[in-house]
């Protein structure tokens, strides 16, 4: 074999390995390529993914279950829940929380959440009035509870306050005849609603397209692998046209091709 | 032998200080509160948060505050209209906790009571906070005296700045409410 027929051959077959290397890759960058120049037309961003597995890739899949309260006042029923650091009055996102929940009442004038030593006080429309941090005069709360109408919190000693009708000011009391707060199960209607609010609008079809055409969908290095993807591209493109080049001056040398193009301009 | 020991133990010592966080809980809210009235504080009290307040409120923190209400204890003694806020603003990520005594519309306290973030925490210190001390609120809503930024602390700086003008501002409200 030749050195020219060596060099030929080489060429051939790197663009054949490259070619079947970057296969996927490629199919996928053409693919949602092609879907993000119609991204309006496919509804791209007004779509919706709901898997688990992606929604948990994005770590937007609650790892726990929600912790909740159920509470009623008059004829009102609603559902206070903390589920993956945020509070929700039923589907609700009302703030972050950095504490576990141990109970939610429905006090003469407001709600009362208790935290581990903080108290959140909303209004019954779900308006966040007020957090209050119980500092040195009682904390660690290990249950909430209600006599007459006013909180009452019980610590790990353990003691018990209770709150005047404003939540202003704590006095010790004995435990007697409180009602405590329960845990709420939610079904599963309230739990699904609960998912939608903590998910926020969801995980638009449009990001995950964009993220799978990037590579970052793959992590910090799936940028560098759909990089290659398109240097593999490049190359296809150099060597399919080295391989072509090749063949073309091959073919010209031999006769039944000189016999046939021979009068064409 | 003696020498080496000392050097290493110097050494040792240098290392692990330059390693302790300073931020923490400097003072707990209650014992602040309880410091400024000589144990003997009075009920709260709260000023509910029209929004006309709120929105001069957001106009100095530079975003929405979230509530309804803030709680606050106060003392009438002859001549003294002393007010005490315990006030969150956040630095950089993390809320800075300050209680701040107003007397007569001017500061007379402010004290880092916890700080969370892992920068900054220079502003905890007297050199910083005696110059807030006087301080008056201006018609536009700013101090009227200059506090010194600290290097590497600016967004500590700022935060306490902010919760000084609100504290002066809630003092507006509750003593024109008192006179109305």
């Amino acid at each position: 074999m030749t050195n020219r027929k060596t060099k030929r051959f080489t060429a051939f077959l790197w663009h054949r390995r490259i070619g079947l290397l970057a296969l996927a890759l490629v199919i996928i960058l053409a693919i949602t390529g092609i879907m993000l120049n119609h991204t309006e037309r496919l509804k791209l961003d007004e779509s919706f993914v709901n898997t688990p597995w992606l929604l948990s890739w994005y770590g937007i899949e609650p790892k726990d279950e929600p912790v909740s309260y159920r509470i009623k006042n008059e004829a009102d029923s609603h559902v206070l829940s903390a589920w993956q650091n945020q509070l929700f009055f039923d589907d609700k996102t009302i703030t972050n929380l950095d504490q576990n929940m141990h109970g939610a009442i429905a006090a003469e004038q407001f709600i009362v959440i208790a935290l581990d030593n903080e108290i959140i006080l909303l209004s019954y429309e779900g308006e966040f009035i007020e957090r209050l941090s119980t500092g040195i005069s009682f904390s660690n709360i290990q249950r909430l509870g209600m006599k007459y109408k006013r909180p009452v919190i019980e610590t790990s000693e353990p003691l018990y306050y209770m709150a005047d009708e404003h939540i202003l000011d704590w006095d010790v009391i004995t435990n007697d005849g409180v009602e405590w707060a329960e845990p709420y199960t939610l079904n599963e209607d309230e739990r699904e609603r609960l998912l939608v609010a903590y998910r926020g609008n969801g995980l638009k079809l449009e990001r995950v397209i964009l993220d799978l055409h990037s590579g970052r969908i793959f992590g910090q290095y799936g940028v560098y692998v759909m990089d290659a993807a398109a240097f593999a591209l490049l190359w296809l493109s150099f060597s399919g046209l080295w391989v072509w080049s090749s063949r073309r001056r091959k073919m010209r040398k031999k006769k039944h091709y000189q016999k046939h193009h021979r009068n064409k301009p | 032998m003696k020498t080496y020991l000392h050097i290493i133990f110097i050494i040792l010592s240098i290392l692990t200080s330059a390693g302790v966080p300073a931020g923490g809980v400097y003072q707990e809210p209650d014992e602040f509160i309880d410091q400024v009235f000589a144990n003997e504080p009075p009920k709260p009290e709260v000023l509910w948060l029209s929004k006309e307040l709120k929105k001069q409120m957001a106009d100095i923190l530079d975003h929405n505050y979230t509530g309804l209400r803030i709680r606050y204890w106060q003392q009438h003694k002859e001549a003294e209209r002393k007010s005490v806020w315990i006030l969150e603003e956040i630095g950089k990520e993390k809320p800075i906790t300050a209680g701040l005594v107003i007397n007569n519309g001017q500061i007379e306290l402010v004290k880092i009571l916890v700080f969370r973030e892992s920068r900054g925490w220079e502003v905890r210190h007297d050199f910083f906070t005696d110059q807030f001390k006087q301080a008056r609120l201006q018609a536009n809503h700013q101090l009227d005296n200059n506090v010194d930024n600290i290097s590497g602390a600016t967004l500590s700086v700022r935060a306490v700045k902010k919760l000084a003008r609100i504290a002066l501002l809630l003092d507006q409200q509750i003593q024109k409410k008192q006179s109305e």
